[in-house]
């Protein structure tokens, strides 16, 4: 069932055109940037698939829930063709050809279920940026079938009306959140609670994936590391007990020190040259 | 020889003790040398894992993961940190960052001392578990790390983790960096080899402003 509707939208183009060119652009850091970090996501239940990149099998089987990556793919243009596990890449059931991968980005390609419940590939551009000391990122991405949600913290709600396929994000306080989501603007709650892990230094991209009409909702998971940074110093004295250099009124004394002898050197000599 | 002459020659010879009193004292505290500097920065160079390329030859091996949301890892707290050699045994508070300052925040009493609880614990296999403390304070005079400055290569220091299992270190490197200039983010880094910093305050003192201009820095790896 799933797999025939897979099929048509194959058929149909609906993905093909597809580029990262546009959203890329935004991170590349063009310096030292020859190749891009990629990872792909599945979202779309109950369909196992083999991913092919440039006809190249890369991934095997890969499970719905599971992540993929990164893998360092050199910049450039990518085929990439998802087929049942074991069927020839000829017979794929969603594919995105000459996708445009920009260097020096760390992108994620999310296998979903859109709004409307039909499959597609959505590549997201992760924020790697630096986290500051003691904080984390939390990237919430709506890659389900399902209308506006709520992402509630703590029944607090922090990210609003966010649809398929777009993301919300923020660096908050390193720590445990209780985190669920509600259809946009109630309390009607769609996926959780669940308690979110931020650790300090990361970027957990939570993704919502399934339907909302199949009622399979849930959360998938990547977590990004090596944002931290270090604290802004480390002060740990105020006492003076330990002070070492050199006090100011050494130098001055150091100071008159050398005047003495310049004056009374050139004393010296002005009274020599006198008496000749 | 005029009243002249001897005047001069009495203030050469002033000058002359004024500078050598002076360089004595300039002599006398210059702190300790840095050592094992090269060693800090080798510990420090991150072993990159290789990542799988999709054209690269033969098959990549892409690493899946469930893509299960994150839980709290298992992290062994320091709990008690012994230095025989310098008669610290203090115990070791978890910290993180100052809300206001984003700087370390040292525990306020100066015989303890903290473990960075944002970094690597005493299981990590890479990176470097950091733990400063107090050289002194205004209102309580020596702090836990009072001589850390006089460690030095070869000395050994104890932790012990909220395991209860103790964990001998052995120091490498001890050094003294501007606090304008120290590459904190060197100490505070999640990759290389695993390794133990202390850090504390240390050069000259500012009674103005109350802080000390540098930083000491220790750095042991396990024994």
């Amino acid at each position: 069932m799933q797999f025939a509707m897979f099929r048509r939208v194959a058929a149909g183009g609906a993905v093909a055109a597809l580029t990262f060119a546009g959203v890329g652009a935004a991170t590349i850091s063009p310096a030292y940037a020859a190749s891009a970090k990629v990872s792909v996501v599945h979202g779309i239940p109950d369909t196992p698939v083999d991913v092919y990149v440039d006809g190249k099998k890369t991934l095997d089987n890969f499970q719905p829930g599971d992540v993929a990556g990164p893998l360092t793919l050199p910049e450039g243009s990518y085929d990439i063709a998802l087929t049942k596990p074991g069927e020839p890449v000829g017979q794929a059931i969603l594919k995105v050809d000459a996708a445009k991968v920009p260097g020096g980005a760390n992108i994620s390609l999310a296998a979903h279920l859109s709004a409307d419940g039909q499959p597609r590939i959505t590549p997201f551009v992760n924020d790697v940026s630096k986290v500051g000391a003691g904080k984390a990122r939390l990237i919430v991405r709506h890659t389900a079938a399902a209308p506006a949600v709520d992402v509630r913290a703590g029944g607090t709600p922090v990210f609003q009306d966010l649809t398929n396929p777009k993301e919300a994000k923020a660096d908050v306080d390193a720590g445990t959140v209780k985190a669920d989501v509600v259809l946009a603007g109630t309390d009607t709650v769609a996926i959780g609670p669940a308690d979110l892990n931020l650790k300090e230094g990361t970027a957990t991209v939570v993704y919502a994936i399934g339907s909302a009409e199949a009622k399979n909702l849930e959360l998938v998971a990547q977590t990004i590391t090596g944002l931290h940074s270090a604290p802004h110093g480390v002060p740990s004295g105020s006492g003076g007990l330990a002070g070492t250099g050199v006090a100011t009124w050494w130098y001055a004394l150091a100071g008159a020190g050398v005047l003495l002898l310049v004056g009374g050197g050139a004393r010296l000599a002005t009274a020599r040259t006198g008496r000749r | 020889m005029t009243v002249r002459h001897r005047g001069a020659l009495a203030a050469m010879a002033a000058g002359a003790a004024a500078l050598t009193a002076a360089a004595l004292v300039a002599c006398g505290s210059q702190p300790a040398e840095d050592v094992g500097a090269g060693e800090v920065a080798a510990l420090a160079s991150p072993t990159p894992a290789p990542t799988p390329t999709a054209t690269g030859a033969g098959a990549p091996r892409v690493p899946v993961n469930a893509g299960t949301l994150p839980a709290a890892g298992e992290t062994i707290e320091p709990a008690r940190l012994s230095i025989p050699r310098i008669r610290v045994a203090a115990t070791v508070d978890p910290v993180g960052v100052d809300q206001r300052t984003g700087e370390f925040d040292v525990p306020p009493s100066v015989d303890q001392v903290g473990w960075y609880r944002y970094g690597p614990g005493l299981e990590a296999t890479a990176g470097s578990v950091v733990i400063a403390g107090h050289v002194d304070s205004a209102d309580q005079g020596k702090g836990a790390f009072f001589r850390l400055r006089e460690l030095d290569r070869g000395d050994t220091l104890t932790a012990t983790g909220s395991d209860g299992r103790e964990r001998r270190y052995r120091v490498v490197a001890r050094e003294e960096y501007l606090k304008t200039k120290i590459p904190l983010d060197r100490y505070f880094a999640r990759d290389g080899r695993p390794r133990l910093t202390l850090i504390t305050c240390g050069g000259p003192f500012d009674p103005k402003t109350r802080h000390y201009r540098d930083n000491i820095v220790v750095t042991a790896v396990p024994a």
